[in-house]
């Protein structure tokens, strides 16, 4: 008996104990305290949606890739690099041999949706609670949106949409949408921004109405929408704060930034070091390390990877007295004679650089690998690319080739320091002596490739094939993961 | 005169000593055979037992000894040894919660004891079971002092984390932090078993005791030192300056390029990297004990200190540990017992860049013969991450310190017979600095390691765990048959942590003296400094049941409920189960009595552990990185981090495990086998491919963790050993042990294939993770020979689509599918880092005073890849390359050298070696002072021995290390240049008072 009792006084012992360990159980485990916040019970206060915001413009970085391919891709540049095996993704392309094999084009896709999910993730709060200003905020979110939704419907077509952040599933779920559709949340994003945001940010760098006036412009322009193009680009030239820059090479300097000529460019810095694990994680300019002269040394310029390379085609296509021309193109042979600077061949070289985006020399602070920590901003909507899409619109859309020439002869008698090179054309010609302009104007700043498709000149390019090449592939993954959703773009 | 004899009594006295450890015996029991009458040794082994008659007969008996019986035939002292009986001094291994005779164990352990680890020696204990026991892989990511060992139990089934679960004296630790001189016994729970550990077992249990004190015994006080000096196991054959500029030269020629070198007469050897960073460098270890025990209690005391410098940069490549250690156990009633044990462990380490593009030995191999010591590569020649790896070291500052105190304090109370009560804390705290400082340097153009600003980044962390057990253990027999342990408790776990990071900028005079944020005074526009803290708790309830009947038939089950708070609260917890069974069918009546078999038994087990991996998966927590720049500076803002699974839970794996263990000739022959198998369900696929729309590709985001995948491994493992004392003066033992481990993925939601590891720059990754593969496999293109001319070229399928078109000398890739194109489609299974076969084979013997010991270890079929030759135009090259392709016929596997575009630098099995290798891990040579000697010296033990570790290593393969590997499951294998294990002369000394 007396053992009877041991057990049991034993066995309520331990019962005890066990339950004072566990405290009353799992209740132990719901002790937990670190890391409350998640990503439900988030956007609090102003501050959250500010962070929040900041957050949905980081991606804008990662356009870097957009850049550079939309000018390898055209018949502006060479892939380049150090071996036909350097960046295969970016050669292919070059050679317009890509196929939904491509993890360079699947990083547009995935990072540019990486953007979207941001600026949804406010929007998708944009309720919860109120504060004064919080319009602009959600201004900027809707914005990027269309930022990144108009990148994504350049490069790939129909895409899937959602004003709320994907989840998993609906890459099975929600079909990719017609074009016209992505364009039409594109301008209702657009239009709410220009609504609510004013010609001038809080911040610089910040999206302002210009910026918001000039992506619905250029929005209309991709639809061949040209009376409302021209009319949007024409209250923004007549409105905003906007003006060209005089001395044209003073622009893409670093003293250059966010000049009166800045209607929106992606911000970039070198004070946080980056690598090639993340590259989308630089808050440096990828594309700019790309682009440099391999094994450079000498004044002014500093070293990368040679890709990116002008061909001597685009380089003829200045006129004689086009002061943009030794603005655009270094001419390495040349400056190298000039200046004894010294510098490595890569592949496919032909002796010529992108010199608007070539990296500068750095200051002593410069984080490293600095080949990927340029800090060179992309100067994304140029008030002279507002100029020429006004005129294109004017003209194409057969609405006044006066208002067409006078914009186009603003940006051509800045070019030549002289009004002697003003065009007088009409109709066609002036159509293409726009089409010329804005190759030279906006040579190596990314929009060669979709101004030609966009224009039907796509077959310029060099293995360029009609009715397939004016979209990109969608990644082979993105079809796979769809399982029969989504049915890849015609021709791949 | 027999009168006179038979009734003489007389007064007896004598000392009792320990056969094997020739120790004085205290607390022997003596008794006149057939009576009551008797007594028991002192401290000191003596004894004196009054009023003898002559001619009866003493009996010495003591736990864990022969009874000794003796007849007395006058007063003179009777002194007697008392010999170790096999029999009784059973081996018991540790099963969790409870421990078993060896001989009645129905799952798979392996067993490592003390004197394993006193012959080998290891500087970490992980050592000790690499090649002495079945089953259990041991390998190093680096040779350097005071890098840490991944431990695999049979194989690879998690693509995720394989590393065994760490048990000391019953609270979670781990080996680097224990003195291996303090490890007592080592088990190893290979099986279900292991289920009694739930949710944290499925890897396998390693259960570590440390040394007590016996009770009644003396002090015993030991001494053990060795010392010596280290060098590398190997070093590469490269090519001197005069091959390497004709190498250089062929390759510039070969794409219509100027010579670089057009006078090649003067160039000589040139530097041999290697012999500039290797060097030879002393290492050595001191520890003492002192251990002993009286009627209630027992007391252990140990100390130990290593040192231990690199072959690489002795002065940047260091390890210093010391640890200290108390047991003690008190008996506070008959019924109470106390026991607590503290080990304090501190450690300090240097280090620099090891086994990543442009590291130290990286470099040595792919820097210029031409460059003089202190050459830079100033204009950028070999590539932005290939630098001069002396200045290399030499720009490397850097600092480790670390500390912690672990141990437990644990309350037994026996309640009657048989009934246990147990109540234990066990914890473990440790902290660390870390301190590293960036100098201004500039090794050339491009080069990505230059450095314009200098910085010193200093961070501290904190690691904390206790467990806080209760149960049960009762333990009976039931009509002399039926024999039942039961096992019941509870254990509440919490691992609890935090980090802190910062970064000085601008350090004064560029110098390591100055090298602390208090005195960099630079600001950074960026963020320059980050914490985490993370909280992770368990509540466990546990049961087993064990049963056997009459010593012959055994079956017994366990259950395990487990709550983590790693995952959502509405799926955290989850059940373990499993059985065992033996019948040891030499107890049976025909096996009983024969004298052959001694042990016969045959035993099964099966069941489910888990695999606790993934912390906080089921929600996205806000550690997006978020920067951007307004008004000209970084600011950061908020972004969701990984990608939420709500429904992520743990892995589980169902273990099937059939053995058999033999016994002959009284045990000198012993062999234990076992065949297993391993279903590892619900893998957690890290980073499981998801549709870009998720936006899982933000910075700082990623893809979700999703439990997708199973894997199968199976195999089977023996153990077998003889031991034998051929006559008193003259013993040896030999033990070998196989294992056979072959996995294979059986699925993965959604065909994904997760990849991993890294060949060469901007190549696709070659490791992956594919159904009907194992995991970790290398994928690539296949060669078939080179082309030796332009028609054989023309006759094979274009290899245009790799990037370049192919010319005579480059490698023909097979058309793996068929498609009459070659291209990345025609990719296949190249080989597998994981060793299909191990083997260890250990052998010892004794001759008089002399004992010779030899411990070997091999892994046979498994692959590496060669990934440290830069592709790069003007890098240095193996003396492989010396029998390149140069014409028709010249070479048929060496392709040729062009500094044009060429296929040949893509992954394929040129790259793949196989790493098979056997290594002599230790031989050692020993001589002990006889029992005359040391009784006159009033000692106990004094040997001197001499060893070298490592002294050969048989293998094909050409890099530094087969044996070495990240321990990555996908990505495992790759050698960018392994920093090689060293070789050790020591020469060495035990002492026992």
């Amino acid at each position: 008996m007396k053992r009877y009792l041991k057990i049991i006084a034993t066995l309520s012992m331990l019962m005890i104990v066990g339950i004072s360990t566990n405290s009353c159980g799992d209740d132990y485990l719901e002790d937990v305290s670190t890391y409350n916040i998640d990503s439900e019970n988030y956007f609090n206060s102003e501050d959250d949606y500010y962070n929040a915001l900041v957050a949905a413009y980081d991606l804008l970085q990662a356009s870097y890739v957009n850049v550079i391919l939309g000018e390898i891709a055209s018949d502006n540049t060479l892939c380049g690099g150090e071996s036909a095996n350097d960046v295969v993704g970016w050669q292919q392309i070059d050679d317009m041999i890509h196929t939904p094999v491509n993890s360079n084009l699947r990083d547009v896709w995935n990072w540019m949706y990486a953007g979207v999910n941001r600026a949804n993730y406010i929007l998708e709060f944009q309720d919860k609670i109120d504060f004064e200003g919080k319009n602009i905020i959600l201004g900027e979110a809707h914005f990027l949106r269309a930022y990144y939704n108009f990148e994504l419907v350049k490069w790939f077509g129909p895409i899937p949409l959602k004003e709320t952040r994907f989840q998993l599933g609906d890459e099975t779920t929600i079909p990719r949408s017609p074009i016209e559709d992505v364009y039409a949340l594109i301008e209702s994003d657009l239009m709410y921004a220009v609504d609510n945001l004013s010609y001038t940010a809080p911040q610089t760098g910040r999206a302002t109405k210009g910026s918001a006036q000039a992506l619905l412009g250029k929005a209309y322009l991709y639809q061949n929408k040209f009376s409302q193009a021209a009319n949007v680009l024409e209250n923004l030239i007549n409105n905003g704060p906007y003006d060209l820059v005089q001395d044209y090479n003073t622009i893409f300097e670093f003293a250059g930034e966010n000049g009166i000529e800045s209607v929106f460019e992606v911000q970039y810095t070198d004070v946080e070091g980056a690598g090639f694990g993340c590259l989308q994680c630089s808050e440096g300019n990828v594309a700019v390390g790309f682009s440099g002269v391999r094994g450079y040394s000498g004044p002014l310029f500093t070293p990368g990877f040679s890709f990116n390379v002008p061909v001597q085609e685009v380089v003829d296509e200045f006129e004689p007295g086009d002061l943009r021309k030794d603005v655009a193109i270094l001419d390495i042979v040349a400056w190298s004679e000039e200046t004894g600077a010294q510098y490595l061949t890569g592949y496919e070289h032909t002796g010529y650089f992108n010199r608007k985006y070539l990296p500068r020399v750095r200051s002593a602070e410069a984080a490293g690998d600095l080949n990927l920590t340029n800090p060179n901003n992309y100067r994304a909507i140029r008030f002279a690319d507002v100029l020429l899409m006004a005129a294109e619109a004017y003209n194409r859309g057969g609405i006044d080739d006066n208002k067409a020439k006078l914009y186009l002869n603003r940006v051509r008698t800045r070019a030549f320091g002289n009004t002697s090179n003003n065009v007088t054309s009409t109709g066609s010609a002036l159509t293409d002596a726009i089409y010329h302009e804005r190759r030279v104007e906006l040579v190596g700043e990314g929009h060669r490739f979709f101004d030609l498709v966009r224009t039907g000149r796509g077959t310029e390019i060099d293995g360029f094939t009609a009715n397939k090449n004016e979209l990109f592939p969608i990644p082979i993954e993105e079809i796979q993961f769809s399982a029969g959703n989504w049915t890849q773009n015609p021709g791949y | 005169m027999s009168c006179n004899a038979l009734g003489q009594n007389m007064t007896i006295s004598g000392n009792v000593k320990d056969n094997g450890t020739n120790q004085p015996l205290p607390g022997v029991n003596i008794i006149i055979k057939n009576t009551s009458k008797g007594t028991t040794t002192d401290f000191d082994g003596n004894y004196s037992l009054n009023d003898v008659p002559v001619n009866s007969v003493l009996v010495f008996s003591y736990v864990g000894f022969v009874n000794q019986e003796i007849t007395v035939k006058n007063g003179s002292p009777i002194n007697v040894v008392l010999l170790e009986d096999s029999q009784a001094l059973d081996e018991v291994v540790l099963i969790g919660y409870g421990t078993q005779k060896k001989k009645d164990v129905t799952g798979a352990v392996s067993l490592v004891s003390s004197e394993t680890i006193q012959d080998l020696k290891p500087v970490d204990a992980a050592l000790a079971l690499q090649g002495t026991s079945s089953g259990v892989t041991v390998n190093s990511s680096s040779g350097s002092p005071g890098a840490s060992f991944n431990i695999l139990i049979r194989g690879i089934s998690s693509n995720g984390n394989n590393a065994p679960l760490f048990i000391v004296d019953g609270y979670e630790g781990s080996f680097n932090s224990i003195n291996p001189n303090d490890i007592e016994s080592i088990s190893v729970l290979k099986d279900a078993q292991a289920s009694i550990y739930g949710i944290k077992g499925a890897n396998g249990v390693v259960l570590i005791q440390t040394k007590s004190g016996k009770k009644n015994s003396k002090p015993k006080f030991s001494y053990d030192v060795y010392t010596g000096i280290q060098e590398t196991t190997r070093k590469l054959p490269y090519l001197d300056a005069t091959e390497y500029a004709i190498l250089i030269n062929e390759s510039y020629a070969n794409n219509g390029q100027a010579l670089p070198y057009p006078n090649i007469s003067e160039l000589g050897t040139g530097t041999d990297w290697q012999d500039e960073v290797f060097d030879t460098a002393p290492m050595t270890n001191h520890n003492v004990s002192l251990s002993g025990g009286s009627e209630n209690m027992t007391y252990y005391f140990g100390a130990g200190r290593l040192e231990q410098d690199g072959i690489i940069a002795r002065d940047k490549s260091n390890f210093e540990r010391n640890n200290i250690k108390i047991t003690l156990a008190v008996d506070v009633s008959k019924k109470i017992k106390f026991t607590t044990n503290a080990n304090y462990f501190s450690n300090s380490r240097k280090g620099f860049s090891e086994n990543t593009l442009g590291s130290v030995l990286f470099n040595a191999l792919n820097y210029s013969p031409l460059f003089d010591i202190n050459e830079e590569d100033v204009n950028g020649l070999l590539g932005n991450e290939v630098i001069n790896p002396v200045s290399q070291i030499r720009n490397t500052f850097n600092a480790y310190t670390g500390s912690g105190l672990e141990g437990n304090f644990q309350l037994e109370y026996k309640v009657f017979e048989g009934f246990t009560a147990t109540s234990r804390v066990g914890y473990k705290t440790y902290k660390d600095n870390n301190k590293s400082f960036s100098p201004i340097v500039n090794y050339g153009v491009g080069k990505v390691f230059n450095n314009a600003r200098s910085r010193v980044d200093q961070s501290k962390t904190a690691f904390n765990t206790y467990t806080w057990e209760t149960f049960l253990n009762y333990n009976k027999t039931f009509a002399e048959m039926h024999h039942v342990t039961a096992t019941i408790g509870t254990s509440a776990q919490r691992n609890w942590g935090d980090g802190l990071y910062a970064t000085g900028f601008d350090v004064p005079n560029n110098s390591w003296e100055f090298a602390d944020i208090s005195l960099a005074n630079g600001l950074s526009d960026a963020k320059s400094n980050s914490s985490y803290v993370f909280d992770n708790r368990l509540t466990s309830y546990f049961g087993r049941l064990q049963y056997d009947f009459m010593g012959k038939y055994f079956i017994s089950g366990i259950v395990r409920r487990d709550a983590a708070s790693d995952f959502s609260p509405d799926n955290r917890v989850d059940y373990f189960k499993s059985a065992t069974a033996g019948w040891k069918v030499s107890d049976e009546e025909f096996l009983e009595d024969s004298d052959v078999i001694n042990l016969l038994k045959f035993r099964g087990s099966y069941g489910t552990i888990g695999n606790n991996v993934g912390a906080d998966l089921y929600r996205a927590l806000l550690s997006g990185e978020a920067t951007y720049v307004f008004d000209g500076q970084l600011v950061s803002g908020v972004a969701t981090g990984v990608f939420p699974n709500p429904k992520a839970q743990w892995e589980t794996a169902e273990k099937l495990d059939i053995g058999l263990d033999l016994g002959l000739f009284n045990d000198k022959l012993e062999l234990t086998a076992d065949y297993f198998r391993e279903d590892r369900n619900d893998l957690l696929i890290t980073g499981l491919p998801v549709s870009g729309i998720l936006g899982t590709s933000a910075p700082g985001s990623g893809n979700p963790t999703v439990n997708a995948g199973t894997t199968r491994s199976k195999g089977f493992e023996f153990l077998i050993s003889y031991k034998d004392d051929l006559s008193d003066n003259f013993s040896f033992g030999i033990a070998y042990n196989f294992t056979n481990v072959k996995g294979e993925v059986l699925s993965i939601n959604g065909d994904a294939i997760p990849q991993g590891g890294a060949f060469s720059v901007g190549q696709q990754a070659p490791s992956r993770m594919e159904v009907g593969q194992p995991i970790g496999y290398f994928y690539g293109l296949q060669t078939d020979g080179i082309f030796q001319n332009q028609a054989e070229v023309d006759a094979h399928p274009s290899q245009a689509a790799l990037g370049a078109p192919a010319a005579p000398g480059d490698f023909r890739f097979k058309d793996i599918n068929n498609d009459g194109v070659i291209n990345f489609d025609d990719r296949t299974n190249l080989g597998n880092p994981q060793a299909e076969y191990l083997m260890g084979l250990n052998l010892n013997f004794k001759y008089r005073n002399f004992d010779f010991l030899t411990y070997m270890y091999a892994e046979i079929g498994k692959e590496m890849i060669r990934n440290y030759e830069r592709s790069q135009p003007n890098v240095n090259r193996s003396t492989i390359y010396l029998d390149r392709w140069t014409g028709e016929g010249t070479s048929n596997t060496v392709p040729r050298v062009t500094t044009g575009a060429t296929t040949n630098k893509l992954f394929s099995d040129f790259y793949v070696e196989d790493a098979s290798f056997l290594r002599i891990q230790n031989i050692q040579l020993g001589y002990s002072l006889s029992t005359q000697t040391l009784d006159k010296i009033g000692m106990s033990k004094v040997r001197l021995y001499v060893t070298v570790n490592n002294p050969f290593t048989l293998t094909k393969y050409m890099g530094y290390d087969p044996a070495a590997t990240s321990g990555a499951a996908i990505g495992g294998g790759i050698d960018y240049g392994f920093y090689p294990i060293s070789r050790q002369y020591l020469l060495g000394l035990n002492l026992s008072l």
